[in-house]
Parts: structure tokens; C-alpha cells; sequence
């Protein structure tokens, strides 16, 4: 071979690579620092505890600025401010946009024999198909027990679904302007990018058959969607509590008929709006946490009444942060008070929930 | 009044409930929630002086890219807080963050002494006015001020979700560039999140399928410096490398770690047959694992170290097959339709994640170690190569974009199939192998 | 590193891909390139004719590795020339498209490779004069996404690596 050309393509290489890479090395230790990592002295954690348990609300925060951004936030009104509202039968706000929390049957998969096995494997070939293009959902960041479709342009994300009111000197009710909310899009599942597009083809080896799906917890009555509509505003409930409370003139509870399925059901569903496992690790997703609390007559929550009463199946680790979601539930959904028949207040002045994961750990 | 009577009626319809006593709490079942990313509120920290301000934003907005990265979290964004931090000690005005329907609120502050930056924060339960575990702080150098941010996220991450968190960590993977016909690869290793890349090989040769220790300190990769694929061993730290040899005339490739980091598995071709070996890495000894004519690669240790996953074609087509650790009967695993490889065991034992090859589509998918419920994340042109964050929570990929203009990069997904992301590289990437929580 | 280093080292890559043959292995071993008489296509003892007149790469079924009866001519030429030119070694290198993953069709580009390399000892050529090395999906000729680039890419490629008497 000829050494000129050796030489030459050695050099050619050598050259090359000093040129491109030459200076770009670290041959020095990659920066590992370690770095220490201190819990905050006990004494250090005692001052600022005492300083965090400062009055946690004050009327007119001393030090609160006004914020920078010249248009500030839209605030939520408080209903409680509001002129004490008369009963509006006209358009009653719809609290209630989902009355049923269908038990979400798992994603249709038929299983099918997709074909004879071509070489002789222990077993056929076994396929499940995803779900047709039709009842495809579509991809969407919030999984919901049913699909909510995309909500307004311009209203802005909130659990608790309210109206757009304008000012409107004409109207004979006289409400705060506000601006509309609606319960952000969802859809019923996950839809991970191999499911979606219309790719028919069979995607999944066989899994073991599901275990037999439990029996519907409460058969529902069907009268209870026509309950529904006809329920006053939270405002309008704590009103007539207030009203049942005076006519009655008494103090101690009203002896009234237990709560009807399909009241249990739109308290169940009002928490459930508001129970978000998307944050929780796949051990506390398998934690049933019950919790207990207590609600006032208006259906806002005692303060500090909210405590884990039982926990099983995960780590007490895995029971606290199933139990935060729990309590975030409640406390969220139930910030302007749970909507429940103001004469049945004995039979909902206590409750506990028990929070069972098991069908969003697959979703 | 209407609805007293509603209930009334319907009580009396149904007789559903007996006339049970009153005095009893109401018990309720959920089984349905949402599935939504946590809305948070990250206030930048608060400098304790204005030398600290940059780092106290720079901090503050790594953080919050980290959280909202998994997927699991979405921040609020600054503009629509109504109380602003200005001081770490203040109490917090929790009405404010309520009623930007934030579910959780960090606040910390930055304290800059020297050389020395101090970082320090809570996590608020807003809704319940409570703090979710206690105030922590991390110090150390200014140019670590990306570790200290990744750090204090996995801390928020782990408060919340209750699993361990997976910022503080980096990924090797193959940095490519050029044509497809010429394309040039290079060894490099980067922050989880793509920042902080340094190159750990010139192009002169092909570099493949880095693999981290399980301490995160060396990389094995193969390379063809010597003309053909041979095993490397390289010290992270020092960048030194060592040849891994075995028998002249081999090709050896597809190395990967026991869980202990004393051995390796990898692939040995001898003749056009590739099987299954292990190398004691004091002695450099190995022992043959599989003996077939089959193509045997892709090995994958169970984080126990007792048993193998690996790729066989042993049935006609690649499946994936669990073995022991030290060789002997294979079942397979993988019964779908198509061909399945590039198994990798989580770091939780529970899964194995792999690529899935059918009708002209590439996945990356999940199954349990026993084959059952599979289910895939992905799909596209060409999907390969996963590897587990170290937490089990996300798999990193490679994707390559079809055509002569193809391009290789860097995806991310939650094994929940959500949050399918890039991950930025300065040029193409592939190969990646996800390391340790560092220390 | 400045620009002007890079724009050299740019030119210096640009002359040495100009004066080897297209093939990237080439850069690793540039005997063969080197053995090169210009315009000796047609001189029957030289590596120009062997690559170009007998035909130095073999093409492959989606996962095979078994040869075609037209691989099997190829090949019969290949060791023809390599019986009269006994002064040549040889590195059969294997490849696979890019449909597959890394680290099997490394694999498999190893058995097709060998599967050449097999064929040529069975016509005589010593075992010793021919070297195997995969590139898997690494080193595609053709670089589009469908069959006809695919096909060219599952090849097996008989590259001339030196004369022993050189």
C-alpha cells in the first residue's frame, strides 16, 4: 500500500479530530460537587414556626402589596357577599353538569383471536383491539369520570361550574358581575399516543381476564336526575336553612327522612369533581383512605374537622399523601358549602368517604 | 320549598332507605375522581439580597419547569397571583391562593454567602392551610445552583406524590449529528432535563447504547475504536475509558450493569451467532448465559439481580424471555402481535418496559414481568431504547423522524402513556440511559 | 475552538471523503482505497474490478440472512477473485435497514455477514483471509424510508482490506 496515502489519511484524521474536538474535552472531573444537604436547626424551625402560626388571615394584610400586574386576577366573589338573593326560578345555576358517576366500564377491548399461530407457539396469538374510531376519545390533559366538552373561550377553569352574569340594569335580579367558569375539558381516559389515530391493529398480548367487575355500589334511583334540576344555588340552600331553622324555632336537629340515593349521589359526585389523583404515586393510588368530617347547617366545613379515619392497602406514606388528596377534595370542592336538603341536616352533620382508587389507577 | 318536597316524594317512592337511626354519620363511597395536573403556585423565592436575586428567579423558574415537566403538575402563572411573597416568614395569606385555585404553594429564599448559595423553602397544602412536611434547606457552591433547584423539586415532588423524585439526575445517551448515511455520534451525558451537556467521546468512531452503574459513576457503551463494536467501561469523573476485552474476532455489544455493579451482561457474537455472556469486571472472566442459534441481546438485570430479561428470535421473530440471572430455561414473556425488544426491568421490579415493532410502527411500551397487561405508550415512525427515571415513573426514549432527512432525538412519557415530551439536546440524540438520583 | 479551526477541519473532512471511496468504513481502513489504480475497472486483478465488474455486496430479505441465488452468483465471483488474487484479505462487513432495533440488527447484520463469509470458505477461500464485522442500521447506503432504500441497506458488503503482499 502506498505510505503517502497512509500518512496522508492519518493525518487527515488526526487533523479532523483535533479541529473538531480537540478543545472541547473536560478531562477534568465532571462538577460532582457534593453538596450538603442540611435540615434547618431545630431552633431555626421553632422561630419560624412561631412566626408562621401568626394569625393566618388578616382582614387587611399589613405588608400585602398591591400586585404588579396592573389588571389583578380576576377574584371569585364571594357569594356570602352578595345582598341576601331571592330565589331565581328563572335560571337556577346548574351546580349539578354530570348527575351521574357512571361507573366507568373498562376501555372496550374485545378479545380476539387475531389468527392461527404461524409457528407452533404454546399459545395463539391473542389480541385485544383498541376502542373504534368512533367512541375514540381524544386526548385531553384532565381525565374526568365522564367527558366534559371543552368549555367556553372564555371562561375560565373552576370545579364549580357558574354562569356568566353580566350587568344588566334590566334584570330583576341584581348580581355581581362575574366572570363565567366551567369545569375544564376532560376526557374519560387516557389516551396515550399509541391509541390514538385509527390503527386498528391489535396492540396487547393477552392479559389475565379482569376480575369480575363488583356489583354497582348503589343501584341509583331514576327519579333523582329530576331532582336535580329544581335545586336552589348553595346560597338560595343556606337561605332556607336559615328560614327552616327560624320557622321551626328550634335548635336541635330536625328528625327529617334519610338522605335518597340520589342525594348521597350528588354529594358523592360533589367531591368527586374535586378528587384529583393525577399527583399521587402509583402505592398511594392503591390506598383506600377514609375520611371523616363534619359540615355546618349552610354545608361549609367545620374547621378542623377533617381527620384520616382508616387507611388500607399502601404505606402509612403512601395513606398520608392518598389522604391530602382526600382532604384537597373536600376542602376545594367544598369551599361554598356542599348542596344537601337543609331538613336532613342530622343525617348529614357527620360524614365519612371512603376514597377507593382502585378503578384511576388505570385510566 | 320545591324541593322538599322533591325529596320527600322520592323518599317515600322508593322506601330506598330504611328508617335507620339518624344519629350515625352519612358514609360515602368515592370510586370516581379526576386525573388532572396539580395547579401550584411557585412565587419566585425571596433574595435575601439583591446579589441573590438572579439566582433566587433562576432557581425559582427550574423548579417550576421540573414539576410541571412530569406532567403531574401545572403551575399558575405568576401573573394572576394576588399576594406576592416578600418575605420567607411571612404567614401565608392562603385566601390569596385559594382563590387562584392553587392546590399547593412553594416558598423559599436564596441567601448568597461568598461563594455559597443557601437555599431555603416550604411546601404549602393550601387548601388546608397546612405545610406538607417541614422546612429544608441545601447549600453549596453557585455553580450548582441547577442541582440545588432540582433537588428542592424532587423534594416537592416526593411531599406530594409520595414517591421519590427523579430532577437531581442525569442521562448518557449518543449525540448525533450529520446525514443519515454520515452520521456522527458522540458519548455524552447531560442533566435529566437536557442542560449541563458535555461530550465524553470525539466521532471518530460509532458510539452506541450508553449504560449508567447502578451508582452512576461509570458508563458502559460500545464502540467501534477498534474497527469493530467493542465493550467500553468508562469512569465518569476522570473520563478515562478501558477496553472490556474478549476474544479476538468477536463483536461485543449491548453491555449492561448488574444491580450490584461488580458484573456485566452483554451480547458476544462469535461466527454470525449472538448470545448471552457475563463478565466479572475484577477478573474479566466470562461465562456464557445462553447457547443457541438464536440472537440472543438486549439484556436487562431485575433490580434483585436474580433473573434476565433479554431479546431472543429464537421463535422466528424477537420476543422478550426471563431467565436466571446465571442462565438456564427461558420463558417467554411476550405473546402480542409483532416483534418486541430492547426489554428494560423498572427500577421497582414491577415492569419492563420495551420497544414494540408492528405494522410498520414502532412503541414503547409497558408490561408486567410476567407479560400480562401490556400496554403501549407511544407510537411513531420509530420508537426504541427505553430507559426508567429513577423513581419508575417515566421512561426516556429514542425517536427517529422518518425520510432521508430523519432526525434523531430525545422523548420522555409517563408510564401512564401522558406527557409524551422532548427532550432538548443541542443536536440529535439517542440511546439514552437514565442514572441514579445523584447524592 | 474558533470558527476558522472549524472551517478547516470542515475542508480537511471534505478532501478526505474526495479522496476515498464513498464508503464510510474506508475512513477506519483506507488500504483498500489506497491499493486503487485509477481506471483499472478493467484490469481483472484489481480491486476496482472486483468491486464493480464481479460486484462487491450481496442484498437480503427483511430479516434474513439466507442467500439468494443471485447472492450465491455474487458470491461465487467473489471467491473466483479471491482464489486468483490470494494476495487480497477481505472484511465482509453485514447491514440491516433501519427497521429494527439497535442493538439486533447489529446483530443480525452480524449473521449476514457471516453468511457471506460462510458461502466464500465453502468455494475454498481460506477462513483466515476473511474478517466479519457488523454495522447493524448504522451505515445506510441509501437513506430514504421505504422498500427501495431498504432493500439496498440489507446488504452485505465484501470490502478489500489489503494486498498481504503489499
Amino acid at each position: 500500500m502506498d505510505t503517502g496515502t497512509k500518512i496522508s489519511a492519518i493525518a487527515h484524521v488526526t487533523l479532523i479530530g483535533w479541529a473538531l474536538f480537540g478543545g472541547t474535552f473536560r478531562s477534568e472531573p465532571l462538577p460532582m460537587a457534593v453538596q450538603e444537604v442540611s435540615v434547618i436547626s431545630a431552633e431555626e424551625f421553632a422561630a419560624l414556626t412561631a412566626q408562621r402560626e401568626a394569625p393566618a388571615v388578616a382582614v387587611a394584610p399589613g405588608g400585602l402589596e398591591a400586585p404588579d400586574a396592573p389588571p389583578p386576577a380576576p377574584q371569585l366573589p364571594e357569594p356570602v357577599d352578595e345582598e341576601p338573593p331571592r330565589p331565581d326560578t328563572v335560571t337556577p345555576p346548574e351546580p349539578d353538569p354530570e348527575p351521574q358517576p357512571a361507573p366507568i366500564e373498562a376501555p372496550p377491548e374485545p378479545d380476539v383471536i387475531e389468527q392461527p399461530p404461524v409457528l407452533a407457539e404454546p399459545e395463539p396469538e391473542v389480541a385485544v383491539l383498541p376502542a373504534l374510531p368512533e367512541s375514540q376519545p381524544r386526548p385531553a390533559d384532565k381525565i374526568a369520570p365522564e367527558p366534559i366538552a371543552p368549555p367556553p373561550p372564555d371562561a375560565k377553569p373552576d370545579d364549580i361550574e357558574t354562569p356568566a352574569v353580566s350587568l344588566d340594569e334590566g334584570a330583576e335580579t341584581q348580581r355581581e358581575q362575574q366572570d363565567q367558569t366551567a369545569p375544564k375539558e376532560a376526557t374519560d381516559q387516557i389516551v396515550t399516543e399509541a391509541e390514538q389515530g385509527k390503527d386498528l391493529s391489535p396492540q396487547r398480548s393477552p392479559r389475565p381476564r379482569a376480575r369480575p367487575s363488583r356489583p354497582q355500589p348503589t343501584a341509583r334511583p331514576e327519579v333523582a336526575e329530576t331532582d336535580t334540576p329544581s335545586k336552589p344555588a348553595p346560597q338560595d340552600q343556606a337561605a332556607i336553612n336559615d328560614a327552616l331553622a327560624e320557622a321551626l324555632g328550634v335548635a336541635e336537629e330536625p328528625a327529617g327522612p334519610p338522605l335518597t340515593g340520589g342525594e348521597k349521589d350528588a354529594m358523592r359526585l360533589a367531591v368527586s369533581r374535586c378528587w384529583n389523583v393525577g399527583s399521587l404515586s402509583t402505592d398511594a393510588l392503591q390506598t383506600i383512605v377514609v375520611v371523616g368530617f363534619s359540615l355546618n347547617r349552610d354545608g361549609t366545613i367545620v374547621a378542623g374537622s377533617l381527620r384520616m379515619l382508616d387507611s388500607s392497602g399502601g404505606s402509612a406514606g403512601a395513606a398520608k399523601q392518598a389522604y391530602e388528596a382526600a382532604r384537597r377534595a373536600i376542602l376545594r370542592c367544598g369551599a361554598k358549602g356542599y348542596d344537601l336538603p337543609a331538613d336532613k341536616y342530622a343525617h348529614w352533620k357527620d360524614i365519612e368517604i371512603t376514597f377507593n382508587p382502585e378503578r384511576m389507577r388505570i385510566k | 320549598m320545591m324541593k322538599l318536597l322533591t325529596s320527600l316524594l322520592v323518599g317515600l317512592t322508593l322506601l330506598s332507605a330504611p328508617a335507620s337511626a339518624q344519629t350515625g354519620p352519612l358514609r360515602l363511597e368515592l370510586d370516581q375522581g379526576i386525573i388532572e395536573p396539580m395547579p401550584f403556585a411557585v412565587p419566585n423565592f425571596v433574595p435575601d439580597t439583591p446579589a441573590a436575586a438572579q439566582y433566587a428567579a433562576d432557581i425559582s423558574r427550574v423548579i417550576a419547569a421540573d414539576l410541571t415537566g412530569t406532567g403531574l403538575f401545572r403551575e399558575i402563572a405568576p401573573e394572576a397571583f394576588i399576594s406576592r411573597v416578600n418575605s420567607f416568614e411571612a404567614p401565608i395569606q392562603f385566601a390569596d391562593w385559594k382563590a387562584i385555585n392553587a392546590d399547593a404553594l412553594l416558598t423559599g429564599a436564596v441567601n448568597l454567602s461568598g461563594n455559597t448559595l443557601t437555599v431555603r423553602f416550604r411546601v404549602w397544602d393550601v387548601f388546608s392551610g397546612q405545610e406538607l412536611g417541614n422546612g429544608l434547606q441545601f447549600s453549596g457552591p453557585t455553580d450548582g445552583w441547577r442541582r440545588m433547584a432540582h433537588k428542592v423539586a424532587d423534594q416537592v415532588y416526593g411531599r406530594i406524590t409520595g414517591e421519590g423524585g427523579y430532577f437531581d439526575s442525569r442521562v448518557a445517551f449518543v449525540s448525533e449529528s450529520g446525514p443519515k448515511d454520515q452520521r456522527r455520534k458522540r458519548l455524552a451525558i447531560m442533566d435529566y432535563d437536557g442542560a449541563n451537556v458535555q461530550y465524553l467521546t470525539d466521532s471518530a468512531a460509532i458510539v452506541l447504547a450508553p449504560r449508567f452503574s447502578p451508582a452512576g459513576d461509570r458508563l458502559l457503551y460500545t464502540s467501534y475504536e477498534s474497527g469493530r463494536p467493542r465493550i467500553y467501561l468508562l469512569d465518569v469523573g476522570r473520563v478515562r475509558k478501558q477496553e472490556l476485552k474478549t476474544q479476538d474476532g468477536t463483536m461485543s455489544f449491548s453491555p449492561r450493569f448488574s444491580p450490584d455493579g461488580r458484573s456485566i451482561v452483554y451480547s458476544l457474537t462469535q461466527g454470525g451467532n449472538t448470545d448471552l455472556w457475563k463478565m466479572d469486571l475484577a477478573s474479566g472472566q466470562s461465562v456464557r448465559l445462553t447457547n443457541t442459534p438464536a440472537i440472543e441481546t438486549a439484556p436487562s438485570y431485575s433490580p434483585d439481580g436474580s433473573r434476565i430479561v433479554f431479546e431472543s428470535d429464537r421463535s422466528g421473530q424477537p420476543q422478550l424471555y426471563v431467565m436466571p440471572a446465571n442462565g438456564g430455561e427461558a420463558t417467554r414473556i411476550s405473546f402480542g402481535q409483532g416483534r418486541y425488544g430492547t426489554p428494560v426491568w423498572s427500577p421497582r421490579g414491577d415492569l419492563i418496559a420495551f420497544t414494540k415493532q408492528n405494522k410498520g410502527r414502532f412503541h414503547i411500551g409497558v408490561m408486567r414481568v410476567d407479560g400480562s397487561e401490556e400496554r403501549l405508550l407511544t407510537a411513531s415512525f420509530l420508537d426504541e431504547g427505553p430507559t426508567w427515571s429513577p423513581n419508575g415513573r417515566v421512561i426516556m426514549f429514542t425517536r427517529e423522524t422518518q425520510g432521508a432527512s430523519g432526525r434523531s432525538s430525545l422523548y420522555s412519557v409517563d408510564i401512564s402513556g401522558r406527557n409524551l415530551r422532548p427532550v432538548r439536546t443541542p443536536d440529535g440524540g439517542s440511546d439514552p440511559s437514565w442514572g441514579p438520583l445523584l447524592n | 475552538m474558533n470558527v476558522l479551526s472549524k472551517i478547516a477541519a470542515l475542508g480537511a473532512l471534505a478532501l478526505v471523503t474526495a479522496c476515498t471511496n464513498n464508503d464510510p468504513s474506508a475512513l477506519g481502513g483506507a488500504g483498500g482505497a489506497g491499493a486503487l489504480v485509477p481506471g483499472s475497472a478493467s484490469d481483472p486483478r484489481s480491486p476496482a474490478y472486483f468491486q464493480q465488474a464481479v460486484g462487491d455486496r450481496v442484498l437480503f430479505a427483511v430479516d434474513q440472512s439466507t442467500l439468494s441465488p443471485e447472492a450465491q452468483t455474487i458470491l461465487q465471483g467473489q471467491a473466483d477473485w479471491l482464489l486468483a488474487n490470494t494476495d487480497y484479505t477481505a472484511t465482509i462487513e453485514g447491514h440491516a435497514d433501519e427497521q429494527g432495533t439497535r442493538e439486533y440488527n447489529l446483530a443480525l447484520g452480524a449473521r449476514r455477514a457471516n453468511a457471506a463469509r460462510e458461502f466464500l470458505i465453502s468455494r475454498g477461500v481460506a477462513g483466515n483471509r476473511l474478517q466479519t464485522v457488523s454495522y447493524g442500521k448504522e451505515r445506510p447506503i441509501e437513506i430514504c424510508s421505504t422498500e427501495e432504500c431498504y432493500s439496498k441497506n440489507r446488504r452485505a458488503v465484501t470490502v478489500l482490506t489489503g494486498s498481504t503482499a503489499g
